[in-house]
């Protein structure tokens, strides 16, 4: 939890893996590293077993780059496919049982808090759209309600892909799967909503076809949460197999469903731009000079 | 064998957009070296793979083909490709790249 756990024991560095020393050497702890330099710096997240062209494990590397301070994250997660790629990288990973997430996280942030003080420890949930709006509701929902200050992060695929195609609360209605094959009867559940009523402080939805965008809701999620409150990130990140999606087809449905029910949208409380205005320099959320608002 | 995505370095050097490593579902698995394509002429540097951590996905061929409209990577078997990047011979620079290529098959 600072830059000196990625650093060798003096005289043990010839001795680790090249994937080790480049960390050390080359990551992006202690800098600010961003979207747009990527194959220029070693990632934090490492090979893993995610399907080829998940766009999961897309969002995940994404969402790993944008953290502002990752020497100084821990995230957490739980059965799904996403924490097979979020266990491996070089930040803290806490597993969870299955729906325990926003529990672990809720003691974990708190933990820091008083043991690092006013010093920023970032825990960031990432979860699937099962473990986070089925069998993690309540803990999900809970840790809103009380305003415990950390992200969560909903990796959407709108299906349990790691067990082999049952449907969630955020499937949507109709939809046929392997083991729902008479379709799904409800209505996908509104999270987004759920997280306004709750208290969060930020809401986004966002799709891993624009990098940029991932990288800034991210960080506006991660800051916010340091000292306003909980906030909320839904990710649709379809699942290749599950909804047979070629892999070089994937970027094409992500635009598909983006246009058709996935628009990106924000939701900020006041409180919270003018946090990230003044402490972050967000000149979007500053209030604007008295001769503009004038001209207005 | 199997295919993995492989960039002519030649075409991507002309624009080198840096978007298909954006998109790679893969970390640190299409890099870039700011140096390629210099001895030719070209500015910006070039992409490539390092194809040891490449799925085969073709997600790049979609973004360089549909997004960037460059046509600059193909999947190719992997015993097809001659001389490639691999993470052992890849040496980071500060904000760049480099590697020696070798045979992927060779150990
Ligand atoms: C208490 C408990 N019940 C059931 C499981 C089995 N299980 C593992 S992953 C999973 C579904 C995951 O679905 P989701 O949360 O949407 O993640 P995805 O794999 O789709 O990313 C289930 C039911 C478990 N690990 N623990
Ligand atoms: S099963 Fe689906 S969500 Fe899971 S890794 Fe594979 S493509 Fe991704
Ligand atoms: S998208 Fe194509 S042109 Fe752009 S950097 Fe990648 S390979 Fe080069
Ligand atoms: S084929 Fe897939 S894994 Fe390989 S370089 Fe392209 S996007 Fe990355
Ligand atoms: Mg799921």
């Amino acid at each position: 939890m600072s830059l000196d756990y990625v650093k060798f024991t003096p005289g043990f560095g010839k001795f680790m893996p090249k994937e080790y020393r480049d960390m050390v050497e080359h990551g992006p702890f202690g800098k600010k590293t961003s979207v747009s330099q990527v194959g220029t710096f070693k990632e934090i997240l490492e090979e893993h077993p995610m399907c080829a062209g998940c766009a999961m494990t897309l969002f995940i590397r994404l969402a790993i780059i944008s953290f502002p301070n990752p020497e100084d994250t821990i995230t957490v997660g739980t059965a799904g496919c996403g924490r097979l790629a979020i266990s491996q990288a070089a930040i803290p990973f806490v597993y969870g049982n299955y729906g325990d997430q926003n529990g672990v996280a809720s003691g974990l942030s708190r933990g820091l808090r008083l043991r690092f003080g006013d010093r920023p420890k970032d825990v960031v949930v990432m979860a699937g759209d099962g473990g986070t709006a089925d069998i993690g509701f309540a803990q999900t929902l809970h840790s809103w309600f009380r305003k415990e200050k950390f992200t969560t992060i909903m990796l959407d695929n709108e299906v349990y892909g790691n067990t082999g195609g049952q449907e969630s609360g955020m499937t949507n209605k109709n939809q046929v799967l392997k083991m729902a094959p008479l379709g799904k009867k409800f209505e996908k559940m509104d999270m987004l909503g759920m997280a306004k009523v709750a208290g969060c402080a930020y809401v986004a939805t966002v799709v891993p076809n624009n990098p940029r965008r991932v990288e800034s809701v991210i960080k506006k999620a991660v800051l916010i949460a340091r000292e306003i409150g909980p906030t909320y990130i839904q990710a649709y990140t379809s699942c290749n197999i599950e909804y047979a999606i070629p892999t070089d087809k994937v970027m094409e449905d992500a635009k598909e469903v983006e246009n058709d029910r996935y628009k990106f949208s924000e939701y900020i409380t006041d409180e919270a731009k003018q946090y990230l205005g003044e402490l972050y320099g967000y000149k979007e959320y500053l209030p604007k000079p008295a001769a503009a608002v004038a001209k207005s | 064998m199997y295919l993995v995505a492989n960039i002519d370095q030649s075409i991507c050097a002309a624009t080198s957009c840096k978007l298909c490593t954006q998109y790679c579902p893969e970390a640190n698995t299409i890099q870039y070296d700011n140096e390629a394509g210099k001895d030719k002429g070209f500015k910006y540097g070039a992409a490539y793979v390092a194809v040891d951590r490449c799925k085969g996905c073709a997600q790049c061929v979609w973004v360089c083909d549909n997004m960037a409209k460059h046509h600059a990577i193909k999947m190719e078997m992997i015993d097809q490709i001659g001389d490639a990047a691999l993470t052992e011979n890849i040496t980071y620079h500060d904000k760049n790249t480099k590697a020696v290529l070798a045979s992927p098959l060779k150990g």
